[in-house]
């Protein structure tokens, strides 16, 4: 009996040690959040109707060329940006758990220098640098004498510049911790039986951090698609992401459920890759630990 | 006919200012089908020597000659070597019967070559049915088999073993270096085995090399690595041994109040006095013979470790049959029957009374 209420206890302290925050979490996200999601299934309140149930707010997201460019456009950024941060951050991130040069420190805190500055000061900071007049141009103008400089600023690659330095810091510090994880004697002893650097690299270092590389993939992408201060400010007009749509959506347009339905059709979308980091986090290590 | 020669092989870390010789001027010599150790303290550069010969670490100089072929400029997958580590060693992402067919899938064996090779290897070590098991359902010592395995099934010139036991509990310890043992007899294969336990080296070596600071003491049988160490280093090393301080004057090394016989050939010079504890008998005469209270007594079986205080020359390890009768507290005479005089860097004279 003694050993059954000192369980009980125990069980009772951990609930009520995870009480606030998962009352806040209802209470401010998933109630409103699933009010919001039945509320673009529902028809609209008329006087003497029932509300019954219907997709045509999605319908009619569809059939809107704008809307439907701006999703793929969101897309299509945050597959590009993904894409370019992995090709920047794996070859860093191997030359900082590998590397034992002195350079290597220097390159590690470059690497994270972006996590310290904010999103809006990394805006201004690239349209002084990269904008028309900015200082890329005046450079090319003044030193070379070259005027053909194209600035990226309101157009799709400067959302996708931005984006990426935004993001290095946070891939790095995962992907290396991740590789920190394999051990040396690991990779010596491929070498070892006879495995060059890239069987090395392929069939005992990528299998080996599988995990940590699914999770920089998911929070990535979901980070990118749902960006919202660097699209704006960068971005161009056309197409907009969906981040930068939602908003306007509903401050400029005042259509509050469009907006709605914008945003439980990105959520669905966000929660399809959410789903695949649950399954890698929580995924047993099973037959390896 | 494998053999393995280490060649002035030099390894030093750290800046140009501030150096750190981790292997210096080392020079060994491992014959066909021997089992050499190396042994030395913590830090005394036996990794690093292991790690250039598998071609883990670049040299600063010297050379690594296998069948007198340099390989210093081959990668460590090219090298005829294979290396069994202290831990961390096999991938986890594969199976036990895939971490030992890695090797020689990179080969391009046939598959049922593959399988037969990797089937007689497991059964080499004794876990013929754990194929299909992953690494982290194995115990640590059966992990270590399947790295010793893995190694073996490709068939090396030379196995390289860096303290390969040094994680496992002291039985499994000893059980699993005796099968080692017989597996290398067996197969005749060359092997350098690194170690930091003197009892593993005297117990499975056909020579030991004695490492101190990144340089050879000395390479020798276990034997005469205990009966006749080279260097005090080695002396104090291996096995207990009494380091006394004497004086050599004429034909008479003085150690405390006694004078005992030395060579002719020592000069008259403050000398080191090594006594290994068994090298003692109890007498009655105070004939050249110190005299000291014992401390304390431990039976070890067939013989009794005695601690001996004596005014002349402080604490004394001794090793005394069991018929003799002694107790705690009791002044006891004794004199050694056989003992080393170093002098300088020298190797010792042995003196036999
Ligand atoms: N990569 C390295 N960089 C700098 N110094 C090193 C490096 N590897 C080893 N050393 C130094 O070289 C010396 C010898 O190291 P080594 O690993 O060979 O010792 P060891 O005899 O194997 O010791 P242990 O029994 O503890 O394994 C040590 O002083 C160590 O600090
Ligand atoms: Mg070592």
């Amino acid at each position: 009996m003694a050993t059954r209420s000192r369980y009980l206890n125990t069980l009772f302290a951990g609930y009520a040690l995870i009480a606030p925050p998962l009352i806040i979490l209802v209470l401010l996200i998933f109630y409103p959040a699933g009010q919001a999601i039945v509320r673009t299934v529902m028809t609209d309140q008329e006087v003497g109707i029932a509300a019954g149930l219907t997709l045509d707010r999605y319908f009619n997201f569809f059939a809107d060329p704008i809307a439907r460019s701006n999703l793929w456009f969101t897309i299509w950024v945050t597959v590009v940006t993904t894409a370019l941060l992995f090709l920047v951050c794996f070859p860093l991130s191997l030359y900082l758990r590998f590397s034992s040069s002195r350079i290597a420190g220097i390159v590690q805190v470059l690497a994270l220098f972006p996590l310290f500055v904010p999103g809006v000061i990394l805006a201004f900071a690239l349209i002084r640098y990269l904008g028309p007049r900015g200082t890329v141009d005046t450079f090319l103008r003044i030193v070379f004498n070259y005027t053909g400089f194209v600035t990226p600023y309101l157009k799709p690659s400067g959302i996708i510049f931005a984006l990426v330095w935004d993001h290095i810091p946070f891939t790095v510090l995962v992907l290396t911790a991740g590789l920190r994880q394999v051990e040396d004697s690991v990779i010596e002893a491929a070498r070892d039986v006879g495995a060059s650097g890239l069987r090395v690299f392929f069939q005992i270092v990528l299998p080996l951090i599988q995990r940590p590389l699914l999770i920089v993939f998911c929070l990535n992408m979901i980070g990118i698609f749902g960006s919202f201060t660097i699209p704006y400010l960068l971005g161009p007009a056309a197409p907009q992401m969906m981040g930068v749509y939602m908003q306007q959506t509903f401050t400029d347009y005042l259509d509050r459920s469009g907006a709605e339905t914008q945003a439980v059709l990105s959520f669905l979308i966000c929660s399809v890759i959410g789903a695949l980091y649950v399954r890698t986090v929580t995924r047993r290590r099973g037959e390896r630990a | 006919m494998p053999t393995l020669d280490l060649i002035n092989l030099r390894k030093q870390f750290g800046s140009v200012t501030n150096p750190v010789v981790a292997v210096n001027d080392l020079n060994i010599n491992v014959a066909d089908g021997e089992f050499l150790c190396i042994l030395g303290p913590s830090g005394c550069g036996k990794s690093t020597a292991l790690r250039m010969v598998a071609g883990f670490e670049e040299p600063s100089g010297g050379d690594v000659q296998i069948d007198q072929q340099s390989i210093i400029n081959m990668p460590p997958n090219k090298r005829p070597t294979a290396m069994v580590f202290q831990k961390y060693t096999l991938w986890p992402h594969m199976k036990v019967y895939d971490n030992i067919a890695f090797g020689l899938k990179l080969r391009h064996l046939p598959k049922n070559q593959i399988d037969q090779e990797v089937q007689a290897s497991l059964e080499l070590v004794g876990l013929g049915r754990y194929g299909d098991r992953y690494p982290a359902q194995l115990s640590g010592g059966e992990q270590q088999r399947v790295a010793i395995a893995r190694a073996l099934v490709l068939k090396p010139k030379i196995l390289l073993l860096d303290e390969p036991f040094s994680n496992l509990d002291a039985l499994l310890r000893v059980r699993l270096r005796e099968e080692l043992r017989q597996i290398q007899r067996n197969l005749k294969i060359t092997a350098v085995f690194v170690t930091h336990d003197q009892e593993e080296a005297l117990s499975l070596a056909d020579r030991i090399a004695v490492m101190s600071k990144g340089e050879l003491q000395q390479l020798d049988k276990p034997a005469t690595i205990y009966a006749r160490p080279k260097t005090l280093f080695v002396a104090d090393f291996i096995g207990a041994m009494n380091m006394l301080d004497g004086e050599v004057n004429g034909g008479v090394v003085k150690v405390g109040n006694q004078r005992l016989p030395s060579p002719a050939e020592c000069v008259a010079a403050p000398a080191k006095i090594a006594i290994r504890p068994e090298d003692v008998i109890v007498t009655q005469t105070g004939e050249g013979a110190w005299h000291g209270r014992i401390t304390q007594v431990s039976d070890l079986g067939h013989y009794r470790k005695v601690f001996v205080q004596s005014p002349d020359l402080g604490m004394l390890k001794l090793y005394l049959p069991k018929s003799i009768e002694i107790n705690d507290g009791e002044m006891i005479t004794f004199k050694p029957t056989r003992f080393l005089i170093f002098q300088g860097p020298l190797p010792p004279f042995e003196v036999k009374l």
